[in-house]
């Protein structure tokens, strides 16, 4: 099985390559980069093959290919990929626009081959508990979430991460896709509204792009839950971000962090905090699941038509957010493309 | 300075105790249950009033900790017999009547307090201080938290009656309206959702609000009359422009004590509390009553009640309705 990544424009290449390194009988064939010198210095660093072309790489006949390029440059090479022939794990969020999402879905389709949504928190150890024991009924009826996914704002980590143009928005349009899937997982796609409001105060002066977000989701069947998407933890803060749930249900309170198996380091030179994760490394399991559904011939766990549902939260809420009424979405969503 | 204080029970029973730490005398008690009266009395002295009427020629202030519903006419009471006034929280069940007792109060030349005690909690001061004194930046988004089990009573549940108390989002939630108000500043606009079982000895009552605020801060807040006993959680976090206050009360526990005990159950009203040398109660009477015999500072008025109500009926009709709504000011 051989494996490629096109573009290493977006931070998790970096953790991906050492998830494909670690499975066993999969070669890492190397990666490609439309941006030359992100290429050259991301190939030194991680020792990888630089394939001086997209086509190059494709020509090299890998079994997968990791999409890590800009949220709005996903699209030309899911169809790159496809139209070679090569299943595709592409990062989330899917694309930007609808037309684009839509696009790459029946492009995978026509080609037959799978497109795989990069939604790591699926394969958190702590959220596929949770959802064993919602799927054994132990929580009872669930009445509603209270859900965060905050973070850091990122533009140290990359600069495109806060433009526009590439990133397709800042602060929501980076963490609502993660508890959007999770609610689509657990609950399936009957949503009927959006309500957010958004706004620009922290980080005001650097970025131009929504830096706070809050969002009412409302399902179809009375379930409601809110997500809070804003870059709120400050660039000092111990660690990225994270994501936590607050379920309220028949039997009760159910109180999630998946992120919270740190260690608590105190170092006294050089001077530091630091929280240091033990906990289980949901990127492998996700990459994982890419080259055995690849294997096996069969679909992944999470689908491109994932990614176009948690995209249509995502729109949902900007257009929520500009109009100040919640937005229905039943009406938008199609699963069919 | 003579107080009198209606209602004896889990309130009236706090505002006993802050009062008589406090040079003024507490004058007696308005209670229809007469036990709880006599205990009080013997503790704190004073006389037994079979009503409102009947204590104001006694009392300088009038300190109103009955169920919301009563609140109104007791206040109006109080003040045609042109008494200061202190009235537990919400200040009134609806607006009109939180209108009128403002109104009346201003005619009789009487002080009218609302006791938002969260404003006196010191993790809850702390935090305003820090946010007054600039140390996180301009104020982006406000995230608080209120969740505990639905209180009970032994008999006449008004807590559970929608009617008489407005709910949990008008009992319990009204104070992060408030707090989310003092820190974030006047609220332009409201959408909550809520899941409240319309049998009234339901155990489910439950709301997630979202607040916009005049200068764009966005505010959560989520009160739960939903958990299991004894359960009390409270959480804070303010984040700004320059960093993140964050407040929890269960990580953030001085003491946690988990025993075997026998037949034990968990309090009709939860309390919350961190050991402290004074309790925030009685803070916040002492701060009355300087306010009330010295004209001195008090840090929430019955303006900030009349808007917190706003701010939790503006919820409730979200919630019913499904539409944001906005305030006006």
């Amino acid at each position: 099985m051989k494996i490629g990544i096109m573009s290493v424009a977006h931070l998790h290449a970096e953790a991906y390559i050492g998830n494909v390194r670690a499975i066993p009988d999969v070669e890492m064939i190397g990666i490609a980069d439309d941006n030359a010198e992100r290429g050259q210095q991301f190939a030194a660093q991680f020792d990888a093959h630089l394939f001086p072309s997209y086509d190059a790489l494709l020509a090299e006949k890998p079994d997968g290919v990791l999409i890590c390029a800009e949220n709005a440059n996903h699209r030309p090479l899911v169809e790159m990929a496809a139209a070679a022939g090569v299943h595709v794990l592409c990062e989330k969020p899917l694309a930007t626009t609808r037309a684009d999402a839509q696009a790459m879905i029946a492009a995978c389709r026509d080609a037959g081959v799978t497109l795989m949504t990069a939604f790591p928190m699926r394969f958190s150890a702590p959220l596929q508990q949770l959802k064993a024991r919602l799927d054994a009924g132990d929580l009872g009826e669930i009445y509603c979430l209270n859900t965060t996914n905050q973070g850091q704002m990122p533009i140290a980590h990359r600069a495109w991460f806060v433009d526009k143009t590439l990133a397709g928005g800042g602060a929501m349009m980076d963490h609502i896709v993660h508890l959007a899937d999770i609610f689509n997982w657990l609950f399936g796609r009957e949503l009927a509204s959006v309500y957010a409001q958004s706004n620009r105060i922290m980080h005001a002066d650097t970025v131009d792009v929504e830096t706070g977000g809050l969002l009412m989701l409302q399902y179809s069947d009375g379930l409601f839950m809110t997500i809070d998407s804003s870059w709120s933890k400050p660039l000092n803060y111990p660690t990225w971000g994270g994501l936590t749930m607050e379920i309220v249900s028949e039997r009760g309170l159910t109180v999630l962090d998946a992120f919270s198996q740190n260690l608590n380091v105190h170092q006294q030179n050089p001077a530091g905090n630091q929280w240091a994760y033990w906990g289980s490394d949901m990127n492998q399991a996700m990459i994982a699941e890419f080259v055995n559904a690849i294997r096996e011939g069969r679909e992944t766990a999470v689908s491109g038509e994932d990614g176009l549902f948690a995209l249509e939260v995502v729109l949902a809420a900007y257009e929520s957010a500009e109009t100040n009424q919640p937005v229905a979405v039943s009406s938008q969503y199609s699963g069919e493309t | 300075m003579r107080v009198g204080i209606v209602g004896t029970g889990f309130m009236g029973r706090t505002h006993a105790a802050g009062w008589a730490e406090t040079p003024a005398v507490i004058a007696g008690f308005v209670s229809k249950d007469g036990a709880t009266a006599v205990s009080l009395q013997n503790q704190y002295g004073g006389h037994i009033y079979p009503d409102v009427d009947s204590m104001v020629a006694d009392v300088d202030v009038v300190d109103i900790c009955t169920p919301t519903f009563l609140h109104h006419q007791m206040a109006l009471q109080a003040a045609a017999a042109g008494k200061h006034i202190v009235c537990e929280k919400p200040l009134a069940r609806t607006l009109a009547q939180a209108q009128e007792m403002m109104e009346a109060c201003d005619a009789a030349g009487v002080k009218l307090l609302v006791a938002h005690v969260v404003r006196f909690f010191p993790e809850y001061v702390l935090a305003k201080q820090k946010v007054e004194s600039g140390e996180v930046g301009k104020t982006a988004v406000i995230r608080l938290k209120r969740g505990t089990f639905q209180p009970k009573k032994a008999q006449d549940n008004w807590f559970v009656d929608f009617e008489k108390s407005g709910g949990m989002m008008l009992d319990l939630m009204i104070h992060d309206f408030d707090y989310a108000r003092w820190i974030g500043g006047e609220v332009v606009q409201v959408y909550a959702k809520t899941i409240r079982n319309t049998d009234t000895e339901a155990d489910v009552d439950h709301g997630l609000a979202i607040l916009t605020h005049a200068d764009g801060t966005i505010s959560h807040v989520e009160g739960s009359w939903a958990y299991p006993p004894p359960l009390f959680r409270t959480r804070l976090e303010i984040a700004g422009d320059n960093g993140l206050i964050q407040f929890d009360s269960e990580k953030m526990a001085a003491i946690n004590l988990h025993l075997h005990e026998r037949g034990a159950d968990a309090p009709d009203v939860p309390l919350p509390g961190s050991p402290l040398d004074e309790s925030p109660y009685t803070t916040q009477i002492k701060e009355f009553y300087d306010y009330l015999a010295n004209d001195g500072a008090v840090r929430v008025t019955a303006v900030d009640g009349y808007k917190a109500l706003q701010i939790a009926l503006a919820a409730i009709e979200s919630s019913q309705t499904g539409q944001p709504i906005k305030l006006g000011h």
